[in-house]
């Protein structure tokens, strides 16, 4: 019964690093490897600012979504124009840049981030913080949901996803609109960082393992619902939890087989 | 309030335009006949904006326009239908319409509103507002298509092929609405293989062969040269 709640907890953090993905993905059909890494970042932005977590927050959204909307035009945009691999290649890039720029800045040593009195609190044997994670994740997801369907901004955004071209020529401004993704991705994906050094360590590696497990959360639950990702997240959560109780070696490993299986038998993902 | 000034655009060997020059005053409607491959289609991307010419000008409303994107020349009212209609499928038929509104009329609530409510009654969208545009059939999408053009209020509609594809009565009906929209003041560029859809609606029609222009000038006189005649010898009936 634990293992089960644990699952969908944990399933949450990981649909919360995962929107940003599924998002820059499916609007601009841009692969980013640093995601994760970025990620990373806003645990490390909390720990450079030196301020309690609750404070830093605000800072460290409007931060990462203003690096999020730099990298678009600086990087991300022509990477997208110059051929399919570009993304890659240049996201990849990024991800060993910020990896070695955290090792330089703050050391290889693992990081937490102190919640203060509530990392200790608990209801039922579950920590209310990583309940509270799961309810930030369904809201920050659920509300990215709603603005895509109901505002003018979120029918932009659909617009353009289905053709760049044709957005142009209803008058989209495509620039700015892609800029802004890119900000609410890397925005969400602090947000993310943040609740990983509250629930666990992070190190500059732990990017790498993060971006297969919203990668794989994004897969499985097919692209272009956030709901979908949300449902994939727990399920890899679940997955893990449940595995993790026969043997924990076996987890993450079953995380992957899960995801393989996904891959093969519903290639366009298990809720799309 | 339109002047192609000499332009010219390769596509590798193949020349789809030859310094081509064209000039279009307000209200004009200009019809725009050619064979496949003429470059009918590549001329309105160089005034759309989607395509950009290896030489010459284009300049729209006073502003010379040659390296603005799409969306600019949108907003200062140059229009655009598909050959191949290209709806957003993922949005509703309003939704499609709202955003042109929207973005390319510059309009904000109400207003954006309205003209997009209008523009689906004039192409008599209206009862399929809340339909996924994925889910039209042919003849709507071209309504469609219609109807999200006219939603970015241009001054200058570029309609490509709207008839192709479609039943006589069909063709008549589209031909009707796009007639109606012209009692504004609107300019009309409009390729057509139907030229039968056509002569009925421009005063002056251009016929484009291999990237240059061979005819100009009213309907009947240019589907009667002679350089015309013979390159739709064959091509069409
Ligand atoms: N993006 C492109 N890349 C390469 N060649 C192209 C491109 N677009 C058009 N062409 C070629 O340029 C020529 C002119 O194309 P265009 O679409 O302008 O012709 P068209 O007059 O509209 O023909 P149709 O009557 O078939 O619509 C064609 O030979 C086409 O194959
Ligand atoms: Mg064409």
């Amino acid at each position: 019964m634990n293992a089960l709640i644990h699952g969908v907890l944990l399933g949450g953090e990981y649909a919360l690093i995962a929107c940003g993905l599924s998002l820059a993905f499916g609007v601009m059909r841009l692969v980013n490897i640093a995601h994760g890494d970025l990620a990373v970042c806003g645990a490390y932005l909390v720990v450079f600012l030196g301020l309690p977590v609750a404070y830093a927050l605000p800072l460290v959204l409007p931060i990462a979504f203003g690096i999020g909307w730099l990298l678009n035009i600086t990087l991300f945009e022509r990477a997208l124009k110059a051929g399919d691999l570009a993304p890659v290649l240049v996201t990849f890039g990024l991800s060993v840049v910020i990896q070695n720029l955290l090792t330089e800045g703050a050391t290889a040593n693992p990081r937490t981030l102190d919640g203060g009195a509530i990392s200790l609190a608990e209801v039922g044997g579950v920590s209310v913080l990583r309940i509270i994670a799961f309810a930030v994740a369904v809201s920050v997801l659920g509300g990215l949901q709603l603005g895509l369907s109901y505002t003018g901004f979120g029918r932009r955004v659909r617009a353009t996803a289905d053709d760049v071209d044709t957005a142009r020529l209803v008058g989209i401004r495509v620039r700015p609109l892609f800029a802004a993704v890119a900000g609410i991705a890397v925005a969400t994906a602090a947000l993310a960082g943040v609740f990983l050094g509250l629930l666990g360590t992070v190190d500059p590696y732990t990017g790498g393992l993060t971006l297969i497990f919203a990668f794989e959360a994004v897969v499985i639950g097919g692209l272009g619902s956030l709901w979908g990702t949300l449902a994939g997240g727990i399920v890899i959560g679940l997955t893990q939890q449940l595995a993790g109780l026969w043997s924990v070696k076996f987890a993450v490993l079953a995380v992957h087989l899960v995801f393989l299986a996904v891959l093969t038998f519903r290639p366009r993902g298990l809720f799309a | 309030m339109l002047e192609i000034d000499t332009v010219t655009k390769r596509f590798g060997q193949v020349v789809v335009a030859d310094a081509l020059s064209l000039t279009v005053r307000p209200g004009d409607a200009v019809g725009v006949v050619g064979p496949n491959g003429a470059g009918k289609t590549s001329l309105f991307g160089m005034i759309s904006g989607d395509l950009s010419p290896d030489a010459g000008e284009i300049r729209f409303a006073g502003l010379t326009v040659t390296r603005l994107d799409a969306a600019a020349r949108c907003r200062l009212g140059v229009g655009r239908t598909y050959q191949v209609p290209r709806p957003f499928a993922d949005l509703t038929v309003f939704e499609n319409v709202l955003v042109a509104a929207q973005q390319g009329a510059g309009e904000r609530g109400r207003a954006a509103r309205a003209t997009a409510a209008d523009a689906l009654a004039r192409t008599g969208l209206s009862d399929l507002s809340d339909r996924l545009a994925g889910r039209l059939g042919l003849l709507q999408r071209k309504r469609l298509e219609l109807a999200r053009a006219l939603a970015t209020r241009p001054s200058l509609l570029l309609l490509d092929e709207v008839a192709g594809g479609l039943t006589d009565p069909e063709v008549a009906e589209l031909v009707e609405i796009v007639r109606a929209a012209r009692g504004d003041g609107l300019a009309v560029i409009w390729i057509e293989h139907v030229v039968r859809a056509l002569t009925a609606t421009v005063e002056r029609l251009i016929c484009l062969a291999g990237g240059r222009m061979i005819g100009d000038g009213p309907p009947a006189e240019v589907l009667a040269s002679r350089a015309v005649q013979e390159v739709f010898l064959g091509v069409t009936p």
